[in-house]
């Protein structure tokens, strides 16, 4: 039967386990160094210790490499994948980003049809703007006294026409 | 680009390669570390079965935080304190599913071991390495989990008593009194086992 308190007894293994303050560790050295019977249970949890040291367990996954993998790969496919996924680009943006540039090469091709139409045409008519294409943000300017038409887009046109009155005509001079 | 050499790789390149969806990359990783992450495992858990899931288990939550990992410790511990955690978790699992028996109940208190007298005579001596391994396995064998965890976690894992009660959700003094007990029950065990023989 002993006689150290479990308080002594935790203490000479938090000492052994290099656990306890530098002041307290000098306390505990010199208590061991005085008492048999610290010395005796100092002396079993070391030996303990160095037997599980010596421990090496030889412990091999009982399943060949590839079936081991097998359900691990399984469940990895079933569960999200290891890194966020590429930003997804939506139907709406990937046909906008091909319909403005179409849409823009078309309005320039109009308005090279109108400005050709008008060479000639009689002076003394209002200068006019109009909106046209107004998803792909084109408009054009046309200045009949002048025999001249102007056009011009803006990008990204949803936001220029949210942004702006409708610029459908201008004041006449 | 050169095409990874997955087997002469060294971990943090496949660690990289596998962070970046690369499954070949981390079925290396799986293949160098499985016995240690599955021993580490079977240590704790003393069932074969138990210890296959867990490991697997461990395997894939590796692969769903692999983003998380920094590299602030190896990948080989960074793993293995995966699978130490879903282990404690099953123990808690499993210990709320059974009825507390009264030895278990003294087990916690310190149980008779606390008043036994030091054994002086160092049992494991002048054992053969196979022997000694026989030995302090079964003696694991019959402590009980909470025991065995704390011991498998100081001695195995080197992790310090605040780290421990960290991972067991439990006081550092429960900590210090489970491996106290743990040593003792097995030095009395191992004594056992030689003057059996």
């Amino acid at each position: 039967m002993t006689s150290m308190t479990e308080e002594q007894q935790l203490r000479l293994q938090a000492f052994l386990d290099a656990e306890l303050p530098e002041k307290d560790a000098r306390e505990v050295a010199a208590w061991l160094a005085g008492d048999a019977e610290a010395t005796r249970l100092a002396g079993e949890l070391r030996n303990t210790r160095r037997a599980l040291a010596d421990f090496k367990p030889e412990w091999r996954v009982p399943e060949s490499r590839e079936f081991y993998w097998s359900k691990i790969k399984r469940e990895m496919d079933k569960s999200a994948p290891v890194q966020a996924p590429a930003q997804s680009v939506s139907l709406f943006t990937l046909l906008r980003r091909i319909l403005v540039p179409l849409g823009a090469v078309a309005v320039l091709a109009l308005a090279g049809i109108i400005t050709l139409h008008q060479v000639g045409a009689p002076a003394g008519h209002p200068v006019q703007v109009n909106a046209i294409l107004a998803d792909a943000g084109g408009y054009t300017y046309r200045d009949e006294a002048q025999g001249m038409t102007v056009v011009w887009l803006s990008y990204p046109a949803e936001k220029k026409l949210a942004d702006s009155p409708s610029p459908d005509t201008l004041p006449q001079k | 680009m050169a095409e990874l050499e997955y087997s002469s790789a060294d971990d943090r390149v496949l660690v990289g390669a596998a962070q970046k969806g690369d499954t070949d990359a981390f079925e290396e990783l799986v293949a160098r570390h499985r016995d240690k992450i599955y021993a580490r495992a079977f240590s704790m858990m003393r069932n074969e079965d138990e210890a296959i899931d867990l490991s697997q288990e461990a395997w894939v939550k590796g692969w769903q935080r692999l983003a998380q990992f920094q590299g602030e410790s190896s990948f080989a511990t960074w793993i293995t304190r995966i699978v130490i955690n879903l282990c404690l978790d099953e123990l808690r699992k499993q210990k709320r599913r059974r009825t507390e028996s009264i030895e278990e109940l003294d087990e916690e208190a310190g149980g008779v071991e606390r008043q036994m007298p030091a054994i002086t005579t160092n049992p494991t001596e002048r054992l053969e390495r196979g022997e000694l391994r026989q030995r302090i396995d079964r003696a694991l064998q019959q402590l009980s989990h909470e025991h065995r965890s704390v011991l498998v976690l100081h001695e195995f894992e080197e992790m310090e008593y605040k780290e421990i009660a960290k991972a067991m959700d439990c006081s550092i003094g429960t900590v210090m009194s489970r491996l106290f007990y743990a040593r003792r029950k097995l030095a009395a065990l191992l004594a056992d086992l030689k003057s059996e023989k």
